[in-house]
């Protein structure tokens, strides 16, 4: 256990942070497949992993 | 009378066994150099996440992909320590770099290996109790991870334990030379534990935190860690691998689309640019090649390699070049070019030679300072005696002591005083002309090594000379 407390701050911010930010990317998940369904549904053949590429940029 | 037997001999073992001074944070084992090696000894406090890691498949698999260490597992108490579980002897490292001396891909690079490994461990069911750029060496050409004793069994409910320091020590350091400027790197030398986010939060631009990752890894820790009190609670939420490979999913996404930031480069289009004739570089490439295809050996360092033209020559007849230089973007030039044309075998470094990486950490050992870390077989410093000795007032006897101190054999190159480069940085500097000309720089040589070889390049005034220590 000793080492378990090396690297995380006393508060467990960090434990925090990641609660926070996997719902988060969860709910961006969900959006960007709904998305993807989405416009495959009614664009046909639009390649999705590209468009995910721009929208990171 | 067996009693003493044994102690003796344990004695004689510790005699010409030395702890390794960077290798005391984590309690599963260390670092230690016997006869001349490196091994590292797996403390009984390990011994399950060891045996995990190789009965799991993790360690096959990241040997397969080349990205850990390959070890060989010794059943021999080197140490004579009780605490012994095994003995590794991993394949040994020719030259230790450190993350401040890393161009701006090379940390890019060796974040993606750590997210990587991370991944394919959490396959496998542990997970990386750590996270540091100290954990990341650069060999023939890829990085690699070293920390053989970083991986523990993983628990689902618990987030990533390693993820503050992976922020701290890859994310801000990456991010702050994308939005500001690639100097920040060189921070991690002032910060060996990571830039905290708080620091970056202050400095980046306001409009970075709309940018999703970015709220999430850096603006909404630096923002909990003020306020800690919140935060306790947190622990009775439970976690999910899921969730932890959402996060890596982005953090890997985040680290790719970050390009590096540069506010000057003195040298990139040096050899564009340059006022030297394409002639005097043909000539000097052709002279140097010739040289070199008589010698060969382990490691050869460039000083100056700019974007390592003559680092290449070098890697042909040694097995190990590095090639530093003071200018980032080279570096990095360089760097990219290595891994795509395969000249796997040069290391190139952000290192200045006129104030080389100092040694820092705990008792200012524990990361030793460049120079004491080199131990060359040959030097190379073409077109860079006059920067020492009039860009930065280095006294030329100086200079001879620093290359005898680290090589036997020395190629140098004398840019004389009536050369256009030199007379230009001359013309405001007369106090220094006594000392720089060629007569002054074959004496003050010399005093310490033989002048092999001695030959004008063509359609110059530059002389290369080979040089072997006495």
């Amino acid at each position: 256990m000793l080492n378990n407390l090396l690297y995380i701050d006393p508060g467990s911010g960090s434990y925090l942070v990641q609660v926070i930010a996997a719902a988060v990317l969860g709910v961006a998940f969900y959006f960007k497949t709904f998305v993807a369904w989405v416009k495959s549904f009614f664009g046909g053949k639009k390649n999705v992993s590209d468009k995910e590429e721009k929208i990171n940029e | 009378m067996e009693k003493r037997t044994f102690l003796t001999k344990k004695r004689k073992s510790m005699n010409n066994l030395k702890k390794h001074p960077s290798s005391f944070r984590d309690p599963s084992g260390f670092v230690f150099e016997y006869e001349g090696k490196l091994y590292r000894q797996v403390n009984k406090h390990y011994a399950d996440d060891y045996d995990l890691l190789l009965s799991s498949g993790l360690y096959d698999e990241l040997l397969k992909g080349g990205k850990l260490i390959a070890h060989q597992a010794l059943q021999q108490n080197l140490t004579g320590s009780n605490d012994w579980y095994v003995t590794l002897l991993p394949e040994q490292i020719q030259f230790i770099s450190y993350p401040y001396e890393w161009c701006f891909d090379q940390l890019k690079d060796a974040a993606l290996l750590t997210l990587d490994i991370l991944q394919i461990s959490l396959k496998h069911g542990m997970v990386l109790k750590d996270a540091t750029p100290f954990n990341v060496q650069f060999v023939n050409g890829k990085p690699i991870f070293i920390d053989t004793l970083s991986f523990e069994k993983y628990n689902d409910a618990e987030p990533w334990v390693a993820y503050r320091q992976f922020i701290e020590c890859f994310i801000v350091p990456l991010v702050l030379s994308s939005y500001k400027s690639t100097d920040f790197i060189r921070q991690l030398q002032l910060n060996p534990d990571g830039l905290p986010t708080s620091f970056a939060a202050k400095l980046l631009p306001f409009k970075s935190r709309f940018r999703l990752s970015l709220f999430l890894h850096i603006f909404l820790p630096s923002n909990i860690s003020t306020r800690k009190k919140n935060a306790s609670s947190a622990r009775h939420t439970s976690f999910s691998k899921q969730k932890m490979l959402n996060i890596v999913d982005d953090l890997q996404s985040l680290i790719r689309t970050l390009k590096p930031r540069r506010l000057y480069s003195v040298w990139n289009n040096y050899y564009e640019e340059t006022i030297l004739s394409n002639d005097y570089l043909q000539a000097k490439s052709i002279l140097v090649t010739k040289w070199l295809n008589e010698l060969q050996g382990n490691i050869a360092i460039d000083i100056g390699t700019n974007t390592g033209a003559f680092a290449v020559d070098a890697s042909r007849r040694y097995k190990n070049v590095i090639a530093v230089d003071t200018d980032e973007l080279c570096i990095d030039e360089l760097y990219k070019k290595c891994k795509t044309g395969r000249r796997e075998n040069i290391l190139p470094l952000w290192v200045d030679i006129t104030n080389p990486t100092p040694a820092i950490g705990w008792a200012n050992v524990e990361r030793a300072g460049f120079i004491s870390r080199l131990n060359a077989d040959l030097v190379m410093a073409l077109a860079v005696i006059h920067h020492l000795v009039i860009g930065s007032n280095i006294r030329m006897k100086q200079v001879v002591d620093i290359f005898k101190h680290i090589t036997n054999l020395l190629l140098i190159e004398f840019v004389p005083e009536e050369d256009p480069k030199v007379a230009e940085m001359l013309e405001r500097r007369a106090d220094i002309f006594d000392e720089y000309n060629q007569q002054h720089f074959e004496t003050s040589f010399s005093e310490e090594f033989n002048i092999l070889k001695k030959e004008v390049i063509k359609s110059s005034s530059r002389v290369i000379y080979l040089m072997q220590k006495k």
